[in-house]
């Protein structure tokens, strides 16, 4: 509650969302007032629920390194990540990656993220292509100056960072409520670049778990992003919470025995279907069991099993499948 | 008993709804009556008949659609709201010019059989179970232009959903807690919306809508998909996903027909806003589906802003709103973009169409469109069993949303909304002559506006030519090159000995004096159109070439239509020794589609053959014409060529992101091996080849416009871009030297041919093969320095001869270009028919090469000697005879020609297959026929 309670408060972020351009709300400093009053008001009300995080978050997009022969795709990295002030960015991968970082929240948690353009010539306007990159998240809420989209979808600004359509931003910030019934695994993505479609197709993408306040603990989880012709991956080790392994079809490990979680979420223009080998779980809010499932792109599919015996998770699509879109997934 | 007046309440609101538009007559005296038996029937509900009365009609842009009898057709249908256990009984007259039937996939119905034009029928459906469930018009195909809608069977007791509250409460509603109700149906890659108020009234909102509602407004989602699938997206919105605890925000639309229907508080826990709604399917959010969900502060209207209407701005549009123009993209010869109302048109405009508005207009192409600013034209991926782009080619100068493109092809359709005046041309970036074309035409000038008239009436070429006039000679070959694909009355049939092309006289406006003789009228240039036609310009087939060639020309004709398959195309084998058709392959047991290139077997027994509009390969014994098999090998299957040293068959996957091998001697693809590193933008191979020695594949990436060079076991050693730094070269087709050293690609839409180390991938060139071509007036002038005036405008394949000395380039602009390989330069263009496209090497008897050159939008074979004293000099090149393709008496055939004889030669193989690497592998009895030299083409 205390974030919707915040939200008239929009002027905030022009204030925090720098620009290049020269531009401000005519009545920014009325609004600046209202925004202090509203925070006070808003730290009073957090008083009450003090198991709610306060994350702030920096993220970069950045190209990455070309396949040998001068295409490259985009990746986002994280620069930084504290929770109510304590750093926890050793946990993430210390380069860009694709899948990006993914960020584990709890519901009642509130997230200030924002997004940096590494990416070369960002800055520079061209009409009609956006450089910007953005952050559209899943799933958690948000108010429209934070739908990472640009003005003529959202029809306020161009959300991101870089040379937009309209407006150009060095750094822009989102913020998420990660309000209560918004527990799950989502999407989070780039909607801004070059077109309003966004390259989420092109590696900016990752994944966002937001578990409820009781959450049972995992000795490893997946994320497992199905492409058009390769799975994303990467692994979080459920004791020292580190994130590895990034990369196309992945090989993935686990302890004998333990419970493991894998977070499907798809992506790209490709319908699928995935199998992890010799296993069966439960069907997300059923209580069948299923040894398969149809994903499409942007939907999200979790479960866990207990790692029994090592297995082959596949994308049965019958080109992903003669392209070898698959990966071990070892019990030891 | 609060609940149970409750649900009479509904249960009555609920019947004043579905039964609003069945009649004409007021509801008071209906409405007493059921409340009457709701009462009476007090704690159960009585299941309820619903007669309905439906008519099937034709909208004013072509598209068809149900319509409530007595109301204006709708797209989609009229929602039909029932209580699980009612019947509907749905009494459908036919309107249409087609067949249209009634079926609800889910729901038990007895016949769903399809009612012919002018007649009526019933249909019984029984709402045996709550859910959403399609009903479309079971129109093979034909219901994707408008022939659906949605049947909402709703429990007779309790709660009809649930939704997911701010605070994270799931909050159940009844149908009086509903303020308003949104269908969108997901087709092609166009939403199509109904707004359903809280008092039952329907409104169309035509495609890609901007529902709207108020803050904390219930909003009850119906989407349905029919066709390719989806996944529906609302951004900001959680909802539950059906028969689960599930809480989602994307939901999977699968193929055929789906439906998923939820609610949502508006705005909850977000607040107002433009949300947008998307398909999240990459390729068709770049297709343009996508609206969005106008969320308003509380104490606004909430209001839907209606989308783009087939009544609206569009020529003979019936209604003064937004229009829409849609074409059905298509399997069919010429029609690959056909418009919804093409027939019609073409109708309309003949001469003697007396007392129609286009009368006279002399329109012989399906694929072209005029609208006003403002509207829109769609595409539905409704006749084909391929993948495809909808890919903009040229549009007025500056024009908004352009260019229009999507980054892999995919099933399903486009949208695009069209403000600047002006000719827009799209293509399939896969299949490059489909070709559908709109004017949008500013109403306050005279005559059809072909460029942008805030920018003299030029165009923009998606290959980065920017104001080029309309009145230049390239823009007025490009138009002409328009009309002639897509009207086969235009092509030259050989066997009617005469051609003739008309162009529609309607009056254009253009850039200036065009094609030399127009004055300005004081109001700037205009012309019809028809200034361009042939008339009955004499045509002989020529004569065959005298020294015979060996062995047999396979030639796909891939236009020529039969008695026993609706899917176009034939192969047309021609006895090189006599220059006669021997047989027609037609192969009506697999609806052949397209077959578009051929390979053979090592042992010359067995022909490969690609369907490029599907997803098909087949094989078939040669002697006999029979298929072997038929495989699936992923979509649009463009070239095959063997591996000499494994003979293992490799497979280019035009519409896709690899190359498919099959093993020698089986009949399943293996493996696709990737044309591009994970993650990176599909290349979609076309034409590819192998070198002499098996080790390298190369291809020719349309999409991602490089060569691309593979290890036999895939790994990519090369990608070497081939357009110069300017967008849209589209490389299509490679040639390789016998030793490898070079490879050679033609890039289509750049007119030029890329010349790369064999071994290294390196450029060493770029052979411009319009050179000598002033784009502005026409004409030739030896730019080039080559002591030939010698031009190739849009080459596609081009092969070296085994020996190495020659590459042989057909230009769809009606020229074969022979370049020298010693000097990588033009020594000579012949003519060659429109739409020239397929070349390849066969052995000529008592030594020597002719290549087989075969065209589109022509039925003859074209047969070129590249040395004809064989002194390896190329200057003396010609044409040494042409071959009809047309079948004869003698001719054997598994099928009846009923159309096109002949016609769209494109992939063409000589058997036996005399290229180096590949001719040593020859069996004895083929080799027979050879000379010494021709056995060992490169003398080893």
């Amino acid at each position: 509650m205390s974030f919707q309670i915040s939200r008239p408060c929009c002027a905030a972020e022009f204030l925090e969302n720098s620009r290049a351009t020269q531009w401000m709300p005519h009545n920014a400093a009325k609004q600046l007032l209202m925004m202090f009053l509203l925070v006070l008001a808003m730290s009073c009300l957090l008083i009450d629920k003090s198991f709610a995080a306060e994350h702030i978050i920096q993220l970069t997009a950045e190209e990455t390194q070309d396949d040998g022969f001068g295409n490259k795709l985009l990746a986002y990295k994280m620069e930084s990540h504290t929770v109510d002030g304590v750093p926890i960015t050793d946990r993430y991968s210390a380069v860009a990656t694709i899948p990006g970082p993914t960020i584990v929240l709890t519901e009642g948690d509130t997230v200030k993220i924002s997004i940096l353009n590494a990416i070369p010539g960002n800055g520079i306007p061209t009409p009609g292509i956006s450089k910007q990159v953005s952050i559209h998240v899943h799933g958690v809420h948000y108010d429209i100056l934070s739908d990472g989209t640009l003005k003529v979808i959202n029809k306020n600004h161009d959300e991101g960072a870089g040379a937009g359509l309209e407006e150009t931003y060095v750094v822009y910030e989102y913020k998420w409520n990660v309000a209560p019934g918004t527990a799950g695994t989502w999407a989070y993505h780039d909607h801004n670049f070059e077109t309003h479609n966004g390259a989420e197709h092109k590696g900016l993408f990752g994944a966002i778990i937001v578990n409820p306040i009781e959450a049972p603990s995992y000795a490893k989880e997946y994320v497992l992003y199905m492409g058009d012709d390769a799975f994303w991956g990467m692994e979080i080790n459920g004791t020292d919470k580190k994130q590895s392994k990034h990369g196309a079809n992945p090989t993935l490990s686990a302890k004998e025995n333990t419970n493991v979680r894998f977070h499907l979420i798809a992506l790209g223009t490709d319908l699928h279907t995935f199998k992890l080998n010799g296993y069966r779980w439960f069907d997300p809010g059923t209580d069948n069991l299923i040894n398969q499932a149809e994903i499409g792109p942007l939907e999200k599919h979790v479960f866990t099993v207990k790692a029994r015996h090592s297995s082959v998770y596949v994308d049965k699509n019958f080109s992903n499948q003669l392209m070898g879109m698959r990966g071990q997934f070892n019990v030891h | 008993m609060f609940t149970k007046q409750e649900d009479r309440h509904l249960n009555d609101k609920d019947r004043k709804m579905s039964h609003q538009h069945i009649s004409g007559l007021t509801k008071p005296l209906i409405t007493a009556i059921f409340f009457v038996i709701t009462l009476l029937t007090s704690s159960f509900v009585l299941a309820a008949v619903h007669n309905i009365s439906l008519t099937a009609e034709t909208l004013p842009n072509g598209q068809v659609a149900y319509a409530m009898a007595g109301h204006e057709a709708v797209i989609p249908g009229p929602a039909l709201f029932v209580k699980q256990g009612d019947t509907i009984n749905v009494t459908l007259t036919n309107n249409t010019g087609i067949k249209v039937g009634f079926k609800a996939p889910g729901l038990p119905l007895p016949s769903s059989a399809k009612v012919e034009p002018g007649k009526t029928k019933n249909y019984h459906v029984k709402a045996s179970k709550a859910g959403t469930y399609v009903y479309h018009g079971n129109s093979d195909g034909k219901e994707l232009l408008g022939l659906f809608g949605a049947i909402i069977v709703d429990k007779a007791h309790g709660p009809v959903d649930s939704y997911v509250n701010a605070d994270g409460s799931i909050v159940p509603i009844t149908q009086a807690d509903v303020d308003k109700q949104f269908v969108l149906f997901m087709v092609g890659s166009t939403f199509w919306g109904t707004e359903i108020s809280s008092d039952g009234t329907q409104k169309p909102l035509w495609a890609n809508p901007n529902p709207g509602a108020v803050t904390d407004d219930i909003v009850r989602f119906h989407i349905l998909s029919i066709g390719p699938g989806h996944t529906f997206h609302l951004h900001a919105h959680r909802w539950l996903k059906t028969g689960t605890h599930a809480i989602i925000d994307t939901k999977l639309m699968a193929e055929d027909s789906d439906t998923h229907s939820f609610t949502v508080k508006a705005g909850t826990g977000v607040g107002a806003g433009d949300w947008q709604y998307h398909c999240h399917l990459i390729a068709h959010m770049e297709a343009g589906m996508h609206g969005s969900f106008k969320v308003d502060p509380i104490g606004g209207d909430g209001a839907s802003v209606v989308g783009a209407s087939p009544y609206g701005r569009i020529l003979l549009g019936t209604k003064n709103e937004p229009g829409l123009v849609t074409f059905e993209v298509s399997d069919e010869p010429a029609s690959w973009f056909r418009s919804a109302r093409g027939d019609a048109i073409v109708t309309l405009s003949d001469p003697s169409a007396e007392g129609s508005p286009l009368q006279g207009g002399d329109i012989k192409t399906r694929s072209l469109e005029v609208m006003s600013p403002g509207s829109s034209v769609n595409f539905i991926m409704s006749d084909t069993n391929g993948v495809h782009t909808i890919s903009s080619l040229l549009w007025p100068t500056g024009a908004h949303h352009m260019p229009f493109d999507q980054s892999s092809a995919y099933r399903g359709g486009a949208i695009v909304k069209l403000d600047t005046p002006g000719l827009y041309v799209f293509t399939c970036k896969v299949h490059p002559y489909m070709f559908g074309a709109v004017i949008v035409d500013d109403p306050n000038t005279d005559g059809l506006d072909l460029g942008n008239p805030a920018a003299n009436y030029t165009i923009d070429l998606v290959t980065g030519i920017n104001g080029l006039p309309t009145s230049s000679d390239l823009a007025v070959r490009l138009l002409k090159t328009f009309f002639i694909a897509t009207s086969p009355t235009n092509w030259q049939d050989y066997s009617s000995g005469l051609w003739n092309v008309k162009f529609p006289t309607l009056p254009v406006r253009i850039s200036g004096a065009p094609f030399g003789n127009i004055a300005d009228d004081g109001n700037g240039y205009k012309l019809a159109l028809s200034a361009l036609n042939v008339q009955n310009q004499s045509l002989a087939v020529g004569n065959a070439p005298t020294t015979p060639g060996v062995g047999e020309v396979w030639i796909n004709t891939q236009f020529e239509k039969t008695a026993g398959k609706y899917k176009p195309g034939t192969t047309t084998v021609v006895d090189a020794t006599n220059w006669t058709v021997k047989r027609k392959v037609a192969l009506p047991q697999i609806n052949n589609n397209n077959p578009h290139n051929m390979w053979s077997s090592r042992d010359q027994s067995v022909i490969y053959q690609t369907q490029w509009f599907d997803n098909k390969f087949s094989m078939i014994n040669r002697e006999n014409g029979k298929l072997i098999k038929n495989i699936q090998v992923g979509y649009s299957p463009s070239h095959v060529v063997t591996l000499p040293t494994t003979d293992d068959i490799t497979i280019a996957i035009n519409g896709e992101n690899g190359i498919s091998v099959i093993p020698a001697g089986t009949t399943k693809v293996t493996k696709m091996m990737p044309t591009q590193a994970h993650g990176h933008i599909s290349a979609n191979p076309h034409g590819h080849w192998v070198s002499a020695d098996g080790s390298k594949i190369v291809t020719p990436n349309i999409n991602t416009d490089d060569i691309g060079i593979y290890a036999a076991n895939g790994d990519i050693q090369a990608r070497t871009p081939t357009g110069q730094n300017a967008p849209g070269a589209h490389p299509i087709a490679i040639g390789m030297m016998p030793d490898s050293s070079k490879i050679y690609a033609a890039n289509l839409l750049h007119h030029t041919l890329t010349v790369v180390n064999g071994n290294t991938g390196a450029l060493i060139k770029t052979i411009n093969l319009i050179a000598d071509y002033n784009p502005i007036n026409g004409s030739l002038i030896d730019n080039d320095g080559n002591g030939e005036l010698a031009v190739g405008v849009l080459p596609i394949q081009s092969p070296v001869s085994p020996d190495g000395k020659a590459v042989v380039i057909a230009s769809t602009g009606g020229q074969i270009v022979i370049i020298d390989t010693a000097t990588d330069t033009i020594v000579k263009s012949l003519d060659c028919d429109p739409g020239c496209h397929g070349a390849n090497f066969g052995a000529k008897q008592g030594g020597g090469y002719y290549a087989y050159v075969t065209t589109k939008f022509g039925n003859r074979l074209t047969v070129v000697d590249v040395d004809p004293n064989g002194d390896g000099n190329l200057s003396d090149a010609t044409i040494a005879g042409y071959v009809s393709l047309v079948d004869g008496v003698d001719t054997a055939k598994d099928d009846t020609v009923i159309g096109l004889p002949g016609f769209g030669g494109q992939g063409v193989l000589a058997v036996p297959n005399v290229y180096n690497g590949w001719v040593q592998n020859l069996p004895a009895a083929w080799k027979e026929g050879l000379t010494a030299a021709q056995q060992k083409p490169i003398g080893q």
